[in-house]
């Protein structure tokens, strides 16, 4: 097998140079309170937000992402039922 | 004396870089077109048996030497198609050549159907009607199970929970059950960090890309590496070929039905209660060491994902301590279903240790 080139080698050095510290870091508790954080707020902001285009929605009489999101989840009971009264029936059979 | 240059090296030389430079550009272009992906999955097999998204798939193999079938039971967290990746590196492929009845128990794209799925369903429900479904179609009594990562903790359990669990060999692969050792995969989910439905979103679900970041962060940079050597290696359509297959699956994760994960992270990860030797299901208790069937423990010495630490005291916990056998294969998570050392390393001892525990029938059956 051939030797691997000298740029590839390089860009193979640099890499671990970098990432053995980026590594080091995303496994430290400082990162992951950190990250826990950051996902809460995004999901905070996410939530303001929708919750005022939900109601600026309801102003004008139509229908938000959320209302969408609610008619979706009783489909998707519907069909659990749906699914367990089907799986009864072929356990009876 | 300085080397002397011989005139038809040189031009050799210089005509292997011509052509690998041209066959680069057309593989960049490809590449970056996004056309010529490779074919994955690529066994032949038929789907048996189905319920909800889960399907029961039978390899096509031409001739099966040895019994009982096996069925392998993939993990909930991504595509089963990195256990038959590419023709020439794929566990399947490899298996069903050796004379075995192959099955793959693949669990589909979850959805807000799925969301309810707890983890009795998946070992009460589920996996005793698909081995039955295997039972049924290979006409066996018994059957060999493969589970592959948290499919090595459904199986497990299957094998333990069920009195009547026809299993002749149970074989987990990268089987986590010291969630203690999990490292920094399951660090967000300790307590006092994220609670499990902090990460599911309106369909119930933990989704995808949460499933991928987890991943992706544990080597940020590694991509750079990978970029590059598939740089010096873009002339080389075998290469490339593998790298877009590989790079697909990594990135290709489906959602985490919201029930089973407030159970893991709840019971696995928090109270670490694999590691007691029992757990409870529904209303029962179910004790490991009940596992039925031969034991083997396969782990991969560079897993990054599952550690060898989280996967050892499989040896203490699952099955009968005189069945249990331990087998430790070189590199990382994915060597159960392709690359260089799994054909060469993994591959051949899985199937030695799954045709040493099986019965030659009588009569090959062509299938």
């Amino acid at each position: 097998m051939s030797a691997k080139p000298l740029w590839l080698r390089a860009v193979y050095r640099l890499e671990r140079a970098v990432g053995e510290p980026v590594e080091a870091a995303v496994r430290t508790e400082t990162y992951f309170d950190l990250m826990t954080t950051a996902t809460r707020t995004t999901k905070a902001v996410k939530r303001k937000v929708t919750g005022a285009s939900t109601r600026a929605l309801h102003l004008a009489n139509l229908p938000a992402g959320t209302d969408l999101q609610r008619m979706r989840e009783q489909l998707a009971r519907m069909e659990r039922r749906l699914n367990q009264l089907s799986e009864h029936v072929e356990e009876l059979d | 004396m300085p080397p002397t240059l011989n005139p038809l090296d040189l031009v050799s030389k210089i005509n292997r870089d011509v052509e690998r430079s041209l066959l680069r550009a057309r593989n960049g272009v490809r590449y970056v077109r996004g056309s010529h992906a490779p074919t994955l999955g690529a066994t032949p097999k038929e789907v048996v048996w189905r319920r909800g998204k889960a399907e029961l798939w039978r390899y096509r193999n031409g001739t099966v030497k040895y019994g009982p079938p096996v069925l392998i039971v993939h993990s909930l967290v991504s595509r089963s198609y990195i256990l038959d990746l590419r023709p020439g590196n794929s566990l399947v492929e490899y298996l069903t050549a050796a004379g075995l009845d192959v099955y793959m128990l693949d669990w589909g794209v979850p959805d807000e159907l799925d969301a309810g799925n707890d983890l009795e369903r998946y070992v009460d429900f589920y996996l005793p009607r698909a081995v039955a479904a295997v039972r049924r179609e290979s006409a066996s009594d018994e059957v060999t199970l493969m589970g592959y990562c948290l499919g090595g903790v459904l199986t497990a359990l299957y094998a333990a929970g069920h009195e009547q669990a026809p299993v002749r060999n149970l074989i987990l692969m990268a089987t986590p059950v010291d969630f203690d050792q999990m490292g920094a995969m399951v660090a967000f989910l300790r307590e006092g960090r994220l609670k499990a439905a902090e990460l599911v979103d309106d369909t119930g679900n933990v989704p995808a890309d949460v499933l991928y970041r987890g991943f992706y962060m544990q080597a940020p940079t590694t991509e750079i590496a990978q970029k590059a050597t598939l740089l010096d290696n873009l002339w080389n359509d075998e290469f490339v070929e593998s790298f877009q297959a590989m790079a697909q699956w990594s990135r290709d994760h489906v959602p985490f039905p919201g029930a089973i994960f407030r159970q893991l992270v709840d019971e696995l990860v928090r109270n670490n209660v694999l590691m007691t030797g029992s757990i409870r299901l529904g209303d029962r208790k179910v004790n490991l060491a009940d596992a039925r069937g031969n034991v083997l423990n396969a782990m991969a010495e560079r897993d990054g994902v599952v550690p060898p630490a989280a996967v050892e005291p499989v040896m203490d916990l699952i099955g009968d301590p005189a069945r249990r056998e331990e087998l430790r294969l070189p590199g990382g998570h994915v060597t159960f279903g392709t690359g260089r050392s799994a054909v060469k390393h993994t591959m051949p001892r899985l199937a030695g240790w799954i045709i040493e525990h099986s019965d030659e029938l009588p009569e090959a059956k062509e299938w």
